[in-house]
């Protein structure tokens, strides 16, 4: 099994290096069948290793020693388990299926644009694949600062717009320091324990402190802050919805955003073993979830709303990773992988359909023109919010029911979080889809149906959507119903909560009934009447999304930039220049001088020989003699 | 202050340079010999300058012309191809001394010294160095 | 053993070549040839094969350091004549004497890196030395070579008087020209030879010194590596100062002891003055040839570590800071040949018409300058760790200062740099054939690969 590991990332990076070495030679249908074919060829061969993991265990393939430095030694290595497996069928699967539907999406590109797009998403999928299969953080870091890299490339992939292009900037600056912190938690490691491989380290937890290992697990966390759009460094990901929406439904929304939830699940262990680290993820998941949601309320973009709500599930994840349900967290990436991945390829299609129109105050009444978009789009909406028995009704019950134990008090917020979830995605949804159309008679008149690259995914993803969740039963209804987390319980340890039956069952009639009631809400307010005007008062901070980037401007970025001036033009202007300016000049001047000395005449060049002799010749005969001299002189 | 004397004592005290002693009188005595003998001679010699004195002597005969005239390289080549073969014809003296001692390996290391004397000796001859005519 | 006979009658070999014909390419493919003999025969007595058994009264005396650094030398030289062979039948009439010349030098570096008397010394110093002096003033017709070529004499003869006075001085205290015997006389109980042999032993590192242009001994060196055909200043600059380099180590490794302790202030003080002569007046120079000759002295102040402290590193520095050296040398040399302006703005917007030629030069001044992942930046780091290792922190000023030049080494070498590449201009530029592109391309590609894998070259030492 070892080397079709190998075979895994290979795909994505040959099939970036045939789309982007021959952007200007290929045509558009080979880049597209290439770009898809490398991912389905690595989805097959995910499947391969998913059911060998599944019958035989976990692989661990070492390619090479990648470093090797005396006491310590990282090798390239892959380790393929049940979590790993798991994530490369998500990665390689909703992959293909967005890249089948980009085919479609980006078909107005230019030809080699459209091979660049095609290369970039393929070399997401390469590192995205060595984030989750590298057998130690190292490997991890590469294709973390790769999936990061990328998704720079992506969403500045219409560089021409200024706007965009500091999106793209702003999303790798939010990561970058997300992977300060990630990168002082691996050297932190190394440090203390002389490795970085999984099984080492989890073998070897116990040697940590506990201040170390609050430390270590906090430092992760604050990348996966930056990965995952946790706050404080969440303000990039609905920025980042400047990418095509592909791009969106697979960097930003299913893959990508969820590494942050990869990386806490894989380093369970660790974070069992950090009360401190455990309840600053809870919280700070809770608090991103429900401000999230707060702000996709009033959003009216519909990618913005995607977006924070994207931003609201990863909160959901990381309650749960905080809580202790990491078969949850893991349980959740996969559905909202599903379900996110179709709201946004369904809003793809909309605004496909639109014209490149994402204001849903100029659109409704768009569920006779696109049946199929809309259906699928309404499977995701009930699924995201949480009505059984579809996807995300299984994975946020079972994060929900985790808080619970914990503290019922995250239960209630989650919960309220989970109404507003249902409220803001019924009201885009009926916005958007139920009404009458408000967009203009030219924008009526082209309104189509997507082709059928894109419709079939939405298809295939609508059910997985529907579906999806069925592999995780909670204990309440089936006995040993939850496949998932027996398939997972060889690398998760779970930490135990016990709830009684009849109180899972109150709750999860709770969670079902205040979603239910949101949700009906959403429609008959407005189905009939959206609101198109400008909202006011506290609509109004909803909307502008509570003033953040404008809070980071004043206290961050403008401090820095006035300390950034003082030292450009009072430290480095007059200090540093006058310095190094001030020794090129000496440089140059002695070396003016010191020319002379070449007079080109042999005899004088013999005497200054014959002179140099004769004091290295007083030096040494004195032996010592004028050392000791210059010694004593001082 | 007490680093003048230090320095002019050049020579630590281990030093040696008492057993040369005898040779530096030697040469100070030799010099001063000869300093003495050139400037006794100027101070007690007859002096009488006048401008025939100070002309060339060349046998009662004007001089006229540049002493340094130029000569065909072929002179020069041939004079330091003689020299350069003179010399090393030299060394078959201290090897005919030791003719005896030095055995089978003394007279093959000799061929061999002859044979590359004789390489060159081609050579110059095939470069043309000892054609006197073009 | 073997280098040193085949190579002297490789020298013999061209003699005759040149008289039997006049094809220059006849002439450089028997040069090609004997060089690969003279390697071949050089590896053969590695392990212990010799094309004649000669007992040489423990005179010589072959160490696996000097076999290897033989093998370098030739294999540079080979490289040389690879890339500018040409240039060497073209330098003036007598293309085959001209190669017969540089096997004669050859045989004064194999000479050097096995002797072990004083006298084999002064004798490979002069083997090498003569035929260099001819080289100079290959160009008859130019006033600057001739000058060159005379100063180069002159010069030489000094230092060869002093040399000659240091040996005498040695065999007259200590009776003996051999090195190795010496050595006892070393310990403790020894008898004491009193101050003659050590002044001795000075003049003949001052000789030395010389010879691998250390300051303030570097007068001739500027204007000889100036004068000299482009092309011979490029086979002085790198094969025969490592030979120098690799005599003077023999030297010290044996008798650095006698120094006493004025050697440890003496050494340094030299090696920064020669870093600081180097560096400094390499700035101003507008010729990049004269340049290259001030980057020269200043790279021999570097190679001077490898005399003052003497460990394992030091000398897998050396053979390291020869080979990375001598590549990117011969390489900017063989490009300068090609130059009908050497001056710095005769490389002016090499870059857009010559890219090739402007890609293999800038990563030969970027080895020079010792920028990472060519094979410069780990020659200057073995030097520098081997200070490190030997004399611990209190070295540390020394690397210091050591490191401070190579900063300003960057300077006059990024001015090539910027030239070619940030500055408009029509170079003029002899020719350049598809053969000539390729063996630069590979020259290059041997100093990242060292630079890559610097472990390699010296496994291959050790094995």
């Amino acid at each position: 099994m070892n080397t079709l590991a190998y075979l895994v990332p290979l795909f994505p990076l040959l099939g970036f290096l045939v789309n982007g070495l021959g952007r200007k030679s290929l045509s558009k249908s080979a880049t597209g069948v290439i770009g898809s074919g490398v991912i389905l060829a690595s989805f097959v061969v995910s499947l391969l290793l998913f059911f060998d993991v599944k019958s035989h265990g976990a692989t661990i393939a070492t390619a090479f020693d990648f470093i090797n430095g005396g006491s310590f030694k990282i090798p390239f290595a892959f380790q393929i388990d049940q979590l790993s497996s798991l994530f490369l069928l998500i990665i390689t699967g909703i992959g293909f299926l967005i890249h089948l539907y980009s085919t479609a999406y980006m078909h107005e590109e230019e030809s080699h644009h459209f091979a660049r797009y095609f290369a970039y998403l393929n070399l997401f999928v390469f590192s995205m694949l060595l984030l989750v299969m590298g057998a130690n953080y190292v490997i991890m870091f590469i294709g973390w600062e790769g999936v990061g890299l990328c998704s720079y490339l992506l969403i500045g992939y219409w560089f021409k717009n200024a706007n965009y292009n500091y999106a793209a900037k702003k999303a790798f600056v939010m990561n970058r320091i997300g992977d300060l912190g990630f990168l002082l938690a691996v050297f932190w490691l190394l440090s203390k324990l002389g490795t970085v491989t999984y099984g080492d380290v989890f073998a070897n937890y116990s040697k940590l402190s506990s201040a170390d290992m609050t430390g270590i697990t906090i430092l992760l966390f604050v990348g996966a802050m930056g990965k995952s759009a946790q706050i404080p460094l969440y303000t990039w990901l609905p920025d980042a919805m400047a990418g095509p929406t592909p791009v969106s439904a697979l960097i930003h929304a299913a893959t990508m955003v969820t590494a942050g939830i990869y990386m806490i699940a894989r380093s369970n262990v660790l974070y069992s073993h950090s009360e401190v680290a455990q309840n600053l993820v809870a919280i700070i998941g809770l608090a991103t979830a429900l401000f999230s949601a707060t702000i996709a309320i009033k959003q009216n973009d519909i990618k913005k709303v995607l977006a924070y709500s994207t931003v609201s599930q990863l909160g959901y994840m990381f309650l749960g990773l905080g809580v202790g349900a990491y078969t949850g967290a893991v349980f959740h990436v996969m559905t909202h992988a599903f379900f996110k991945a179709l709201l946004f390829l369904g809003a793809g299609s909309v605004i496909h359909a639109m014209h490149h129109e994402q204001d849903i105050r100029k659109m409704g009444g768009l569920k006779k023109k696109l049946p199929i978009t809309h259906i699928t789009f309404l499977m995701g909406c009930i699924a995201i919010s949480g009505i059984p028995p579809f996807s995300g009704f299984f994975s946020k019950d079972e994060i929900l029911a985790a808080a619970f134990a914990h503290n019922p008090v995250y239960w209630g917020l989650g919960v309220a979080g989970a109404a507003m979830t249902a409220f803001y995605m019924f009201r885009l949804y009926a916005t958007t889809f139920l009404g009458t159309f408000r967009g203009t008679h030219e924008q009526e008149h082209h309104l189509h149906e997507s082709p059928s690259a894109m419709t079939i995914p939405l298809i295939i993803l609508a059910i997985l959507s529907v579906i999806g969740g069925f592999v995780g039963i909670p204990e309440l209804f089936v006995h040993d119903g939850h496949l998932l987390k027996s398939f997972l319980s060889p690398v998760i340890t779970e930490q135990e909560h016990h709830i009684e039956h009849s109180t899972e069952y109150v709750l999860m009639g709770i969670s079902v009934a205040v979603a239910a009631i949101a949700i009906l809400f959403a429609i008959s307010k407005y189905s009939k009447n959206p609101e198109l005007g400008e909202p006011a008062g506290l609509g109004k901070i909803l909307a502008d999304k509570w003033y953040i980037d404008e809070l980071y401007d004043a206290v961050i970025v403008k401090p820095l930039d006035a300390l950034a001036t003082f030292f450009k033009n009072i430290i480095e202007k007059s200090g540093i220049d006058g310095i190094v300016n001030g020794v090129g000049k000496l440089v140059t001047y002695s070396s003016r001088q010191l020319r002379l000395l070449q007079n080109g005449q042999v005899g004088g060049y013999i005497l200054f020989m014959v002179l140099a002799m004769i004091v290295v010749v007083l030096i040494w005969v004195n032996d010592g003699y004028l050392y000791k001299m210059f010694t004593s002189l001082f | 202050m007490n680093w003048i004397p230090q320095l002019l004592e050049i020579a630590p005290a281990a030093n040696t340079a008492d057993n040369y002693l005898p040779i530096a009188i030697q040469l100070i005595f030799a010099a001063g010999f000869v300093a003495f003998m050139i400037a006794f001679s100027a101070w007690a010699g007859p002096k009488r300058k006048t401008s025939d004195k100070l002309e060339n002597f060349t046998s009662g005969i004007a001089s006229h012309g540049d002493a340094r005239q130029p000569m065909a390289i072929k002179y020069f080549l041939v004079a330091i191809l003689f020299v350069l073969f003179d010399v090393e014809v030299i060394f078959f003296y201290p090897y005919a001394i030791n003719f005896k001692e030095l055995g089978w390996e003394g007279f093959f290391a000799v061929l061999m010294f002859v044979a590359f004397f004789l390489i060159g000796f081609i050579y110059i001859i095939k470069k043309g160095a000892l054609n006197w005519e073009d | 053993m073997n280098a040193i006979i085949f190579s002297a009658l490789s020298g013999v070999a061209m003699m005759f070549t040149g008289i039997f014909t006049t094809n220059k390419s006849a002439i450089r493919n028997v040069a090609v040839i004997a060089l690969l003999g003279l390697i071949i025969v050089n590896l053969l007595h590695s392990y212990g094969i010799f094309v004649v058994r000669v007992n040489t009264h423990s005179m010589l005396q072959f160490e696996t350091f000097g076999l290897f650094f033989n093998t370098l030398v030739f294999a540079a030289t080979l490289l040389f004549v690879l890339l500018s062979g040409k240039d060497v039948t073209n330098a003036g009439t007598y293309g085959a004497e001209y190669f017969a010349l540089i096997f004669f030098v050859l045989c004064g570096v194999s000479i050097l890196t096995c002797y072990n008397s004083l006298l084999m010394l002064f004798i490979g110093i002069e083997i090498l030395s003569i035929p260099l002096y001819i080289l100079t003033g290959a160009d008859k017709r130019n006033l600057k070579s001739n000058e060159a070529s005379l100063k180069y004499f002159l010069m030489g003869s000094f230092s060869t008087g002093i040399l000659l006075m240091g040996i005498t001085l040695v065999y007259g205290i200590t009776g003996t020209f051999s090195i190795e015997a010496m050595r006892p006389a070393v310990s403790v109980g020894a008898p004491n030879y009193g101050i003659l042999e050590p002044v001795g032993l000075l003049f003949i590192f001052i000789a030395l010194l010389f010879k691998v242009s250390a300051a303030p001994f570097h007068f001739w060196t500027p204007d000889v590596y100036d004068g000299a055909p482009t092309v011979f200043t490029s086979f002085m600059a790198t094969i025969v100062k490592a030979a120098g380099f690799v005599s003077f180590i023999r030297l010290f490794d044996a008798r650095a002891i006698e120094m006493g302790i004025s050697w440890k202030i003496i050494l340094p003080v030299i090696i920064i003055a020669t870093l600081l002569i180097g560096n400094i007046t390499a700035v101003f120079q507008q010729s990049v040839k004269r340049m290259m000759a001030y980057s020269s002295i200043a790279q021999a102040g570097f190679m001077l570590f490898a005399v003052y402290v003497n460990n394992d590193m030091s000398k897998e520095g050396i053979l390291l800071y020869t080979a990375a050296y001598s590549i990117a040398t011969i390489g900017i040399f063989a490009i300068l040949t090609r130059m009908k302006d050497i001056t710095f703005d005769g490389f002016n917007g090499l870059a857009k018409k010559h890219p090739v030629l402007a890609a293999t030069n800038a990563v030969f001044l970027l080895s020079l300058a010792g920028i990472p992942l060519t094979a410069g930046f780990f020659a200057k780091y073995y030097m520098l760790a081997a200070v490190v290792k030997e004399n611990g922190a209190g070295a540390l000023w020394l690397v210091i200062v050591a490191v401070l030049f190579a900063a300003v080494s960057v300077y006059y070498y990024f001015r090539v740099i910027q030239a070619m590449y940030f500055k408009e201009g029509e170079p003029e530029i002899t020719e350049v054939s598809g053969g000539f592109k390729t063996a630069l391309v590979m020259l290059a590609v041997l100093i990242v690969l060292i630079g890559t894998f610097p472990s390699a070259l010296l496994n291959w030492f050790y094995f």
